[in-house]
């Protein structure tokens, strides 16, 4: 039996599978770690898992710590303060996702001087599996640490991780705290920007076979994530109502023996923060019968080294030794970084009622990327290529989603993504354009508030240059005679997915 | 963004983390209010129940699927958590909100929950805005229906709304809470004997009828037949 075969087989026993558990499902209460501490259902924090309903923000902002259940082992110092306060239940969580993905049209293997029999679907199973600690580890201080595998790069790795402090006044008027975390917007509790934007299901990935770096394009803002970064911030929250944040990130790479940033470093991780990058953040809520609406703004300002034609003083060192020594201006050691600044407005509209949500949410991301001159055409005069065409560039992008559920068991969303920016040839291959235009539409089927199936239709109207083999520069495959008439919506994709934690 | 900038957004950060901190006292550290056995309450209300039942601790909630507590009787409040703890009450919001909020509660800590809540303001009525549907849900609630017979709410819940031991404080309560458990009695998803015989042949138009009209009700009782041992933040002009 050919492997095709065994696998077309393998994904309609699977699917018959899940419809069974689809036809015999009944509604339940989730158990994550989170409803183990507090007793309460999932719907309380989410209106659907992972965006957070007004009750979900404030859990989170008060370190995940709310709970009822008496502390398994306590101890007090002669002011009554707690000096260790163990829960009686570990919050371990386990959370799987399972992707059965189908793009519109397989490219041939450009390896080939024919076009090879390539399939044009992908199983990912799983896409994610993750074990991960989420709670209170004391009254005042709570995690999520989270240890994942990824189907796509097999390996297993530290994914996400929040440690917060946090307190309030007794009349809640003031409420602040303080979070280490390894990924920029994984604090935040709104679901407008940042890692937990919604549509948050299979982040949009572009059929890359072939060509490296593919992905659509966006701004660093979504991409200084665990093993990149390490970070601090400290936040209050006025009034219920009235959100700021400041931050700051540091080099986190992971995998070095030192956490000195060096050539092997930034080889493996396409680059890295230098020194630190402050992050602020300020947001507005305002909650009114079944309504909760959110509007704010965050700034990023980041040095960043490239990892390309980056060549370390040991580097040099080595060279040396071996009669290849490099001359000072063969490197771009240590001058050469990209500096970019973000700007962010994010907005989230949510109606919370009886049996129907509705949401309305995205944000605008404005990025100002200068280069050093040492890595732009013009200027470089190293031995190296240089890896830009312009001094400056610019990116935008736009995003925005609306949702709607039905009881908590059925709906869906539509979203749209706009990114447009300066032409960088050097940067993004062909005419420069970094641009990308896309819809994600999605049904939803929840038997079980911990289990969600869901079909997604990802659809290209612009993918530009190196973000896919089906792009604006690439007319033909030069190694494939006859495959022609290349265009964006090659790249439109069906994703089968299921989600579950408990 | 320049140094200027980025050192401005971090004087400012500072500034106000200095202001936050100096400023306000942590929750454990504010001075005892004048019933100090209230304390207990008081924090668990700060830490718990405010998360949904007003942020301050004010006993109003936002949300209208969620009952505001801030004068509610106090026996009812006892008598439902004492249920809820027990999985006594069992309708749907009961399950996902209060049947864990509640699993470790004491008997005294709800009687504390219980006395804070019910000697906070209540919260009054306000002139509908459809007089006419309030005047049919007027002539229900003060006389029922004949047939399908549907039992008038007055008889126990009081002309104003505002209960008595463990019949609950109807006025100034979320007309959606209101029509919410009304559905619950009617279709038994809510069990309670007696409410569920009184709505059992209510119909959704009844339930939109008399919740707008006690969404009128002041819950203040006429001069002669007053209890203002309650406080109330009336608005209504019944």
């Amino acid at each position: 039996m050919s492997l095709l075969k065994s696998g077309v087989i393998a994904s309609t026993i699977w699917i018959l599978g899940l419809s069974v558990l689809i036809l015999v499902a009944q509604p339940a209460r989730a158990i994550p770690p989170f409803a183990r501490q507090t007793g309460l259902a999932c719907e309380a924090c989410h209106t659907l898992p992972p965006e957070l309903t007004p009750f979900g923000r404030r859990f989170k902002l008060n370190g995940y710590t709310l709970t009822t259940r008496a502390p398994l082992v306590n101890d007090i110092n002669d002011n009554k303060d707690n000096t260790l306060w163990l829960t009686d239940l570990p919050g371990i969580a386990v959370l799987a996702q399972l992707n059965y993905s189908h793009y519109n049209r397989a490219p041939p293997d450009t390896g080939q001087p024919y076009p090879a029999h390539a399939q044009s679907d992908t199983y990912q199973f799983p896409d994610q599996f993750s074990l991960a600690y989420a709670g209170a580890v004391s009254d005042r201080v709570g995690a999520w640490m989270q240890l994942t595998y990824n189907g796509q790069s097999g390996t297993v790795g530290v994914d996400n991780i929040d440690i917060r402090y946090a307190d309030h006044t007794l009349d809640n008027q003031w409420l602040w705290g303080i979070t280490a975390n390894n990924y920029l917007t994984f604090q935040d509790v709104w679901n407008g920007i940042g890692s937990y934007t919604i549509p948050n299901f299979n982040t949009v990935s572009l059929y890359n076979n072939g060509v490296a770096g593919a992905g659509t394009t966006g701004p660093i803002l979504n991409a200084l994530g665990p093993g990149v970064v390490g970070g601090i911030g400290a936040y209050v929250f006025w009034n219920d109502s009235l959100y700021f944040e400041v931050s700051e990130y540091h080099s986190a790479v992971a995998g070095g023996a030192s956490p000195v940033v060096d050539s092997v470093s930034l080889a493996a991780n396409g680059g890295a923060v230098d020194r630190f990058a402050p992050y602020a953040r300020i947001a507005y809520e305002r909650d009114w019968g079944y309504h909760s609406a959110e509007v704010g703004a965050s700034a990023l300002y980041v040095h960043w080294i490239p990892s390309v034609g980056y060549i370390s003083a040991q580097q040099q060192a080595a060279a040396a030794l071996t009669g290849n020594a490099y001359t000072p201006g063969q490197t771009f050691n240590p001058g050469a970084v990209e500096r970019y600044t973000d700007l962010s407005v994010d907005w989230q509209y949510q109606y919370n009622g009886q049996h129907n949500i509705f949401g309305l949410l995205g944000h605008v991301t404005h990025e100002r990327q200068q280069n050093s001159s040492q890595l732009v055409a013009a200027t470089f005069t190293g031995a190296s290529s240089p890896i830009y065409t312009n001094p400056t560039d610019t990116l935008t992008q736009f995003l925005i989603t609306g949702e709607y559920f039905r009881d908590r068991h059925y709906g869906g969303l539509v979203s749209f993504t706009r990114t447009t920016g300066t032409n960088d040839p050097l940067a993004n291959g062909g005419n420069g354009s970094p641009a990308n235009q896309y819809e994600t539409f999605e049904l939803d089927y929840v038997p079980w508030l911990n289990v969600r199936f869901l079909l997604q239709y990802d659809v290209y109207q612009v993918v530009a240059n190196n973000q896919s083999p089906f792009n604006l520069s690439n007319a033909n495959f030069p190694n494939s005679p006859g495959f022609t008439n290349i265009r964006a919506g090659n790249n439109n994709t069906w994703v089968f997915g299921l989600w579950m934690d408990y | 963004m320049n140094k200027l900038t980025t050192r401005s957004l971090l004087g400012a950060a500072i500034a106000l983390a200095c202001t936050v901190v100096g400023g306000t006292a942590r929750a454990a550290d504010i001075s005892l209010p004048p019933d100090p056995s209230q304390m207990p309450a008081r924090q668990l209300v700060s830490y718990v129940c405010a998360r949904c039942h007003g942020y301050s601790g004010n006993g109003v909630s936002v949300s209208p699927l969620i009952p505001i507590l801030a004068g509610q009787n106090p026996i009812y409040i006892s008598e439902t958590l004492k249920a809820l703890r027990q999985h006594g009450r069992a309708d749907p919001h009961a399950r996902a909100f209060m049947w864990g909020i509640s699993n470790k509660l004491s008997d005294e800590e709800i009687q504390g929950l219980a006395d804070y809540f019910g000697k906070l303001p209540a919260v009054g009525g306000h002139p509908s805005n459809n007089p006419a549907l309030a005047a049919k849900g007027k002539e229900i609630y003060e006389n029922g229906v004949a047939e399908p017979r549907v039992i008038k709410c007055i008889e126990c819940h009081g002309e104003v709304g505002a209960g008595t031991n463990n019949v609950p404080r109807l006025a100034g309560q979320h007309p959606g809470y209101l029509a919410l458990q009304l559905h619950y009695y009617h279709t038994k998803l809510r069990e309670n004997k007696l409410m569920n015989r009184n709505v059992a042949n209510i119909t959704d138009d009844q339930i939109a009828a008399v919740v707008e009209y006690i969404s009128t009700l002041s819950g203040v009782e006429p001069p002669e037949t007053s209890d203002t041992s309650s406080p109330t933040n009336d608005n209504s002009s019944r």
